[in-house]
């Protein structure tokens, strides 16, 4: 048991993206709820999660933000990406399109978030391997050639998503170890030991109110 | 933005977090919950006895506050369930007092310490008088210490080896506590502290002292007290017994915890308590023939005991042993000294908490070189022992019920649609819808539209929310007025397509998430809000040209002014200037006096869609209806890029006129075919009353029209030179004769 006064150390801010019905928020919930959401509606707008996880010994506070899939909110979700420290980027194995708009979802990632984010592939829907649209070997040279983590996994039965959260994250402390990733920059995402006064994602969020007062 | 808004605060009862068979409770009196894992009986019923937290609600999704809360939660959860991840373990343990009126150990201590076979798994062993000099009394110091600890170490059972956990002394009371060498990693929170209860209720002559520690998952704590001596000093002793244990603290830990923090209390000492109100001799006699019962009923401590005076919850086994004191020294014969002391049980050990038993509880007569005999007792006691597995698994498990529980007391709500659809929308009618947002969640919700990314408002300006922030408490609702107002400064946007009636709406929730609310409609184009150019290119009504091509020509013209137009005038602004010319021109307060929202309503449609029938509109309507036709168009009559030299230049007659023979035919011919009409007006001014420099005034605004936003970023004193200047521009053009303009034509 720890005997410090705080449950965690830090504060990392997840994005998952992807298409529509790829199974964003079906990950999300088995992560934080060890349960699958059958018949999951449509993600309107911005889902909020959040769980302790432990990497080397630290507690780390995962702030996850599970944005609507709907390219007609793609201009929306823009804004949420910044000051992630780890990106899940995730299509479906058994519908080749969504793995197709993963460049545009890769750029929009690069060209929204700093360099440090880490960015991990999930190819999901992994239970369905008989309606298989996309190799691994496939996916997994994408992933290489654009140095993304990368697994297959399974919101419904839960493998691999354990992983994929905890990898991202042990990447990001990494980061954070090897002084890559600059604590105090105000996007990396990352927050050391919770301060009074607002987390990392909510402050963008207070910026953009604060100049909204039409 | 937060700074300034109050924060919420919200009252959770326990009684609503009976929670997963337990007692739950999300508590955040941190101050109650001990470092150490909240093992103890103290903390768990401080826990169990606060029946309202404090919590701060809307920073748990933002990592802010609760944190300490959390983390006594998991204590909490843990030590409610400690059964399920412990299993128990019997320890012996050994407890030795002595009073050894101050001499050294000449003899070996094992036949007080290891009399029996089997070795105790814990030693408390604790010793009064360990020197009665007075270096000892005022400085605290004596060679004794080491001699008798030599003494003590050397007499522990042989069959095991054993680790000192700690040794503490104050004057002439010493404590030390041992363990078998194969317990000692389990052993955790080694604190000690002293209580002096002496003269002036510090020194320390009498007082006692005290170590605690846990071992496996059970906390103990071993305390040696000398008492008030005397016979008829027992309430000064009970006093003695209350000193220690309300200063004894071990504030190593936060808060620091006293001897009532404990699992188990070893309680152990010379506590001077006499044998009264009966003859000693009688005492002695009965002694002798080892009858203690009837002498016992006139012990001062079981007395007290019995009265709850002293030792209130402490346990003590049977006397089955001579009194300890007082002897002749070397002897085992009672005092034989002028002062011949009655015998008494000075030398006690009692002791507290569930699961132990006394095995043991004797006094050692062979033990000669003090006027006491020590005493010891040995118990049975059972401690917990934690199964690794099964407490990782139930911590993981407590962690993630907290995990599910913090997600479940993030914000939530519902809202009745995230697709708010507007029927037809046209020009100057607005249309409302509400959107409800009920508080679907556990907590208050603070919510907000806000903007997105690189947007500067949260919504379109033909949009208007109301209210865009508020809170809605658990339970209740909020509706959400929408109201989409298409007018002047919005009607040309939506006509070239620049804009639509679209957008998408963040409704954020404080620490929680957002929800985005679409809203669409379809906008039914009107001449008010389309370009100069468009109005005189088409012969016929805005609603018989198709959308396409209505914006297609919005764009042309934005493009490249058009040189030649159907129409040398707009046939709009012809219709309504040819009403007012015809029924306008003597009434009074033309252009001063508000037309009805309903006839404008009239007037557009009857322009929109090109009537036969003749219009019936009051002729300020239809005055009014003209300006806003005029102003709602996406550039101004005298185009933006005029717009300051025209304001340079006002005062210049000559440079006005140039300005004007610059501009494009369609804007020039609409200009001057306007201040040929007011002309016409203002001659009629005996019969309408209308001034020139009203009038000059309010078609400079509309003439010269300031480029967008510009007017929120001047002074109004600024902005008043401007709109004189505007006024003197348009001042020429009424008061001369323009017909040489006209003829470039």
């Amino acid at each position: 048991m720890s005997t410090g006064p705080y449950s965690y150390s830090y504060i990392f801010k997840y994005i998952i993206i992807g298409d529509m019905g790829v199974g964003k928020s079906c990950l999300l919930h088995q992560f934080t709820e060890k349960k699958f959401m059958a018949d999951c509606p449509h993600t309107i707008g911005v889902e909020f999660g959040t769980r302790i996880i432990e990497v080397s010994g630290q507690k780390i506070k995962l702030q996850i933000w599970d944005t609507a899939g709907q390219e007609r909110f793609r201009a929306v979700t823009r804004s949420y990406y910044r000051g992630a420290a780890g990106a899940l980027m995730v299509y479906d194995i058994t519908r080749r399109s969504t793995y197709n708009h993963l460049n545009s979802w890769l750029t929009d990632t690069r060209s929204l978030t700093n360099p440090s984010t880490v960015i991990f592939l999930i190819g999901n829907k992994c239970d369905l391997d008989g309606q298989r649209d996309v190799t691994y070997e496939e996916a997994k040279q994408f992933a290489d050639e654009n140095g993304l983590k990368f697994v297959e996994a399974s919101a419904k039965t839960g493998e691999n998503v354990e992983e994929a959260f905890l990898e991202t994250a042990k990447k990001i402390y990494q980061s954070i170890q090897d002084g890559r990733l600059d604590l105090n920059a105000a996007e990396s995402g990352v927050q050391h030991k919770p301060s009074h006064g607002g987390g990392g994602a909510s402050s963008d969020q207070q910026n953009n109110k604060d100049a909204c007062s039409c | 933005m937060n700074s300034t808004r109050p924060q919420m605060v919200i009252i959770l009862r326990y009684d609503i977090y009976l929670f997963f068979g337990g007692l739950f409770i999300y508590g955040a009196n941190v101050s109650l919950i001990c470092e150490d894992g909240g093992m103890d009986n103290g903390c768990r019923s401080q826990l169990l006895d606060s029946p309202d937290v404090t919590l701060q609600r809307e920073n748990i999704a933002k990592g802010a506050a609760p944190i300490p809360a959390r983390e006594s939660v998991v204590r909490y959860q843990m030590s409610m369930k400690e059964d399920d991840y412990t299993y128990t373990q019997s320890l012996r343990v050994f407890v030795g007092t002595w009073n050894v009126n101050g001499q050294p150990p000449t003899v070996s201590l094992s036949d007080w310490l290891a009399c029996d076979v089997e070795p105790p798994d814990i030693y408390g062993i604790g010793f009064q008088e360990l020197d009665l000099s007075k270096e000892a009394f005022l400085f605290n110091d004596t060679p004794r210490e080491e001699e008798w600890m030599f003494a003590v170490c050397n007499a522990l059972h042989t069959a095991v080896e054993y680790k000192r956990l700690a040794t503490i002394r104050l004057v002439g009371m010493m404590l030390s506590v041992f363990v078998q060498k194969q317990h000692a990693p389990h052993v955790r929170g080694i604190a000690v502290d002293t209580v002096g209860t002496g003269i002036m209720g510090k020194m320390g002559n009498k007082g006692g002292v005290g170590i605690r520690f846990e071992i496996y998952n059970t906390t103990m704590c071993f305390v040696n007290s000398h008492l008030a001596a005397h016979v008829e000093e027992y309430e000064r002793r009970n006093q003695d017994y209350r000193d220690i244990c309300s200063r004894m603290s071990f504030t190593k830990f936060r808060p620091p915890k006293s001897i009532v923090n404990h699992d188990q209390v070893y309680w152990l000492g010379d506590l001077n308590y006499r044998i009264v109100d009966v003859d000693p001799k009688k005492v002695k006699e009965l002694i002798d023939i080892e009858n203690f019962d009837p002498v016992l009923e006139y012990d001062q401590l079981i007395r007290q005991h019995n009265l709850n005076e002293v030792f209130m919850g402490y346990k003590e086994g049977k006397i089955n042993f001579r009194p300890t004191y007082k002897y002749d020294t070397g002897t085992d014969n009672w005092d034989s000294s002028e002062k011949n002391r009655a015998p008494a049980w000075c030398d006690r050990v009692l002791w507290k908490g569930d699961s132990i038993k006394q095995l043991k509880y004797r006094s050692h007569p062979i033990m000669r070189i003090s006027d006491h005999k020590p005493v010891s007792a040995v118990f049975e006691s059972k401690v917990r022992v934690i199964d690794t597995v099964k407490y990782r698994k139930i911590h993981e498990e407590v962690m993630k019920k907290l995990d599910k529980m913090e997600n479940e007391f993030l914000p939530q709500v519902m809202v009745d649609t995230t697709d708010v659809i507007f029927e037809t929308l046209r020009f100057l009618e607005p249309q409302t819808k509400e959107l409800i947002i009920a508080n679907t969640g556990q907590v208050p919700v603070q919510f907000e539209f806000i903007k997105k990314l690189d947007d500067t408002t949260y919504c379109k300006e033909w949009l208007h929310i109301e209210p865009y922030l508020g809170s809605v408490r658990p339970g209740e609702k909020c509706d959400i007025r929408l109201e989409v107002y298409v007018d002047k400064r919005s009607a040309s946007k939506l006509n070239s397509g620049q804009d639509k009636l679209y957008d998408i709406l963040v409704l954020h929730l404080e620490g929680g998430k957002d929800i985005f609310i679409t809203v669409t409609g379809s906008y039914e184009r009107s001449c008010f809000g389309s370009s100069l150019e468009t109005l005189a290119n088409i012969t016929v009504p805005v609603r018989e040209i198709p959308i396409g091509k209505l914006m297609d020509m919005e764009l042309e013209n934005r493009k490249d002014g058009l040189e030649n137009t159907v129409y040398p005038v707009p046939k709009e602004v012809w219709y309504l200037v040819d009403y007012l010319y015809r029924y306008g021109l003597k009434e009074a307060n033309l252009f001063e006096q508000s037309g009805l929202h309903s006839e404008l309503i009239q007037i557009r449609n009857w322009l929109d869609n090109g009537s036969q029938d003749a219009l019936s509109s009051s002729v300020h309507s239809v005055a009014e209806a003209l300006l806003l036709l005029l102003e709602s168009t996406a550039e101004p009559v005298i185009p933006y890029n005029f717009h300051s030299v025209c304001t340079d230049c006002a005062t210049n007659y000559q440079q006005c006129r140039q300005i004007i023979q610059q501009l494009p035919d369609l804007t020039r011919n609409v200009f001057l075919y306007l201040c040929l009409f007011l002309q016409e007006l203002l001659s009629h001014s005996n019969d309408n009353g209308l001034d020139i420099k009203t009038i000059a005034t309010l078609f400079g605004a509309i003439f010269i029209r300031d480029p967008p936003r510009s007017r929120d970023s001047q002074n109004s004193r600024t902005q008043q030179t401007l709109d004189r200047k505007k006024a003197n521009f348009v001042y020429h053009f009424l008061v001369n004769d323009q017909s040489d303009l006209l003829a470039i034509t």
